[in-house]
Order: structure tokens, then C-alpha cells, then sequence
């Protein structure tokens, strides 16, 4: 196996620049997708049929259809849905927020049903109304027990928006695929592209053991 | 300061409350007791609506309970209750429980809040366990604090659903020593519980509830020495 780096070191600031723009469309979309799973799972555990409803449908099709069905339905159809072209950016961000979403969802509606059934009526019982009830007391603790299915989601979130490539978003995948289409060698390039995946989420999984920790305080 | 009129409760055909009346007067502490089973803890949770009642009427202070347009929250605010098994809010350490809802929920400054959580757990004995997380103390502590923490609303009426049962034994004396001393202070008190010898000495009435019925409501002393039901005297029999 030969294996010569060395061509592709002029390429290296070209390739790290993919970084922030993975950065980017994981980091947004994570928290789009996060504030859209806790709204989601509040509608499945609500007491209103039609919200239920309306949340599983969701679910089930952003579960039950491909990621990159979606993101490129949301690229290529946004002419015919808003009637203008949308930044292959944008669509990045729009069709990962909207499919993690789904996911998140049941990870936190599982956590807010496995909080002590306890904990809501005392809230109750002391005068705090739902909402409150909700933020300050039960989703603390919920989250604090789906932390590291969280993570998990957090971490597939970084590696699957490699797939932004098929829409010609200039992140890691692409920058390492052209540089390698120029130098007509593609081995070392996607080794590098590899290489940076496995650093962000080897990143992702230590401060995602500090916060747990952090969050481990009170036991 | 609570009057309760033909309470009916139904978990689908299961009819556990059938057709309770009393009143409890303001300062007065009533025990209710019964076999498991007879909707004693049911009828304390229907006074602050943990369970909505299927028929009949229910006031506090001047608010009915019953009624649909009554601000329950607000009624909520004035009737603390006490669980059987605490839940204290784990995540959040002693005095932040005690202080969460009279700044949450009454608005108070955080100045305030934390100097009546100090008094309350200067007076339930745990002055030196503000600071700890809930899972850093013993059943009995927890309880004490729990207590503290529904008094922080200040509310008018306790409400108590068997606040000694999930505790070791040699737990059972020091929250019943918190509750005694509540007691003398003249708060309205309705306390479900299993301690017998606790609800004759410090019960100005006791309610004895078999099968969802009202079968007696008597002073402790006429209780305990004189039971009038059959039923109640089958209790008797097998609790002392």
C-alpha cells in the first residue's frame, strides 16, 4: 500500500474549512431539532387527542422515510413548495433539524415518563403551574437520565450530515472528495476526511461525559 | 375551613368514595383512618384536587373545589400536602426546594424566600442541611424537609397522606414530633395515617372511613375507648 500524504498538505487548510460548515449545520440543526423533539414530546404525552396524533404522524414519517430522501426533497422541491430556490445550506439545516427532531422526541418523551410520577404532583400540590412544572422540575430530571441516548443522537447527527455532500454543501466529505478528484487519488483525502469525523465526535463524547457529570451532581 | 358534602369518587365502575360529609373547622386536626383500601388517602387527595371528584361538593376557606371556574392553582397555593414518599425535588438541593415555589409561584424575592426556608428548617431541625441534595438524607430528614417545604407557601390547611409509612421505624418519632408541634401552633391539619397512638393524643377528631363509607367521626378518646361500628372495632382490634 502506498500511501503519500505529502501531495495533499497545499489541500489541508482547504479541508479543514469543511469543519466549521459541518459545525455549523450540526450545532443549528442539533438545537432546532432539540427545541423541536421537547415541543413534540410535550404534544405526545399532552392530554389533547389531536396533538398526539399529530405528533405520531411526524414521527413516523420523518422515521420511516430515508435522511437523504428528505434533504433532498427539501432542496430540489423548494421551488415547487416556497417557490423559490433555498441555499443547499439551508436545506442542510431545515431537513436535519426536522428528521433529529422525530428522533429526540420519543428520546425525551421516554424520559419525562420515566420521571417518578411523584415529582408532578408535588409541583401540583404546591401551586406550580404546568408549564413551570414542566421546565423547572420534570424535564431537569428527564434530561439528566436520556443524556447519553442524546448524545448518541447527537453524535449520528455529525457523521449522517456527511450526506450534505449530495446536495453540493462544501463540508468536510465534499472538500476531501474534490481534492481527491484533482489530484486523482482519493484514498488519502477521505483517510484525512475520516480522520477529522472521528476527532469531532471523539470531542462530542468528552463533553458529553463532562455535562453528564455536571449534571450527576445531586446524586 | 374545609367542608366536604355527599363526595362521590369512581375509577370507572370501581366506586371507591361513596357519598362523603364533614367539615373540618379552621385550627382543628383531624386523623383519618381506615383499612387500606377504604379511599382514605383518595378523600384527602380529593381536598386539593390530586383527584378530581366524580360527584359532590367540596370548599375551602371560601373557594369551592368543585366548582369548574375556581382557580385551583390559586387553592393549591393554600393547601400544602405532604406525600408518603416525599418526593422532594432531587435535582434541586434542600433550601432550593423550599424555596422554588413561594418565588415561582407567589413571586416572593429570593431574600424572602430563603429566610422563611431558614426559619422552617430551623423549626423542623435541619439547619445544616440547606445546602445537601435531598439524596444525602435519611427518610425521616426528607420527610421534615418535605413538610418544611410545603409550610415555605405558608399555606392555611396540611394535608398529610401517610407521612410516616415509607420511613424505618426509629424514623416514624422525629417527623411525628414536627407534625405535633405544627400542630400546636393551630394549623388546620388533616393527616391520613396508620399511627394510632398518634392520632389519639394529638387528633381533636377522628374520621374512620371503611369501603368509601364515613362510618365514624368521633373525638380520639370516644374512638379508641368506645368504638360505636362493629367495623371499627374489627380495626381496633387488629391495629392495637
Amino acid at each position: 500500500m502506498n500511501l503519500d500524504f505529502t501531495q495533499f498538505i497545499p489541500s489541508m487548510p482547504y479541508i479543514l474549512k469543511g469543519i466549521l460548515v459541518t459545525l455549523q449545520i450540526v450545532i443549528l440543526a442539533g438545537i432546532l431539532g432539540f427545541v423541536l423533539g421537547i415541543i413534540l414530546s410535550l404534544f405526545k404525552i399532552s392530554s389533547i387527542k389531536i396533538l398526539n396524533w399529530l405528533a405520531d404522524l411526524y414521527t413516523s414519517i420523518f422515521r420511516g422515510t430515508p435522511l437523504v430522501l428528505q434533504l433532498m426533497l427539501i432542496y430540489y422541491g423548494s421551488p415547487q413548495i416556497i417557490g423559490y430556490q433555498i441555499e443547499p445550506y439551508t436545506a442542510a439545516i431545515l431537513s436535519f433539524a426536522l428528521n433529529s427532531g422525530a428522533y429526540i422526541s420519543e428520546i425525551i418523551r421516554a424520559g419525562i415518563l420515566a420521571v417518578d410520577k411523584g415529582q408532578q404532583e408535588a409541583a401540583m400540590a404546591l401551586g406550580v403551574p404546568y408549564g413551570k412544572m414542566m421546565w423547572d422540575i420534570i424535564l431537569p430530571q428527564a434530561l439528566k437520565n436520556i443524556l447519553p441516548a442524546l448524545m448518541n443522537e447527537f453524535i449520528t447527527l455529525t457523521k449522517e450530515s456527511a450526506i450534505v455532500t449530495t446536495i453540493g454543501v462544501m463540508d468536510i466529505m465534499r472538500r476531501s472528495y474534490q481534492v481527491g478528484a484533482e489530484n486523482y487519488s482519493f484514498f488519502e483525502p477521505l483517510l484525512i476526511a475520516g480522520l477529522i469525523y472521528y476527532l469531532m465526535v471523539i470531542t462530542l463524547t468528552f463533553l458529553g461525559k463532562a455535562l453528564e457529570r455536571r449534571m450527576r451532581r445531586s446524586d | 375551613m374545609i367542608k366536604v358534602e355527599g363526595l362521590h369518587k369512581n375509577y370507572g365502575k370501581l366506586e371507591v368514595l361513596k357519598g362523603i360529609s364533614t367539615n373540618i373547622k379552621a385550627g382543628e386536626v383531624v386523623a383519618i383512618i381506615g383499612p387500606s383500601g377504604s379511599g382514605k388517602s383518595t378523600f384527602l387527595r380529593c381536598m386539593n384536587v390530586l383527584e378530581n371528584a366524580t360527584s359532590g361538593r367540596i370548599w375551602v376557606g371560601n373557594h369551592e373545589l368543585t366548582d369548574k371556574k375556581t382557580n385551583i392553582l390559586k387553592v393549591r397555593q393554600n393547601v400544602g400536602m405532604v406525600f408518603q414518599h416525599f418526593h422532594l425535588f432531587p435535582h434541586k438541593t434542600v433550601l432550593q426546594n423550599l424555596t422554588y415555589a413561594p418565588m415561582k409561584v407567589k413571586g416572593m424575592s429570593k431574600d424572602q424566600a430563603e429566610k422563611i426556608a431558614h426559619e422552617l428548617l430551623e423549626q423542623v431541625g435541619l439547619t445544616e442541611k440547606s445546602d445537601e441534595y435531598p439524596t444525602r438524607l435519611s427518610g425521616g430528614q426528607k420527610q421534615r424537609v418535605a413538610i418544611a417545604r410545603a409550610l415555605a407557601m405558608q399555606p392555611e390547611v396540611m394535608l398529610f397522606d401517610e407521612p410516616t409509612s415509607a420511613l424505618d421505624p426509629e424514623m416514624v418519632k422525629e417527623v411525628l414530633e414536627v407534625m405535633k408541634s405544627l400542630a400546636h401552633t393551630g394549623m388546620t391539619m388533616a393527616i391520613v395515617t396508620h399511627e394510632m397512638g398518634f392520632a389519639r393524643e394529638v387528633a381533636d377528631r377522628v374520621l374512620f372511613l371503611d369501603g368509601g363509607v364515613l362510618v365514624e367521626d368521633a373525638p380520639p378518646e370516644e374512638f379508641f375507648t368506645n368504638p360505636k361500628s362493629q367495623r371499627a372495632q374489627d380495626f381496633l382490634q387488629k391495629m392495637l
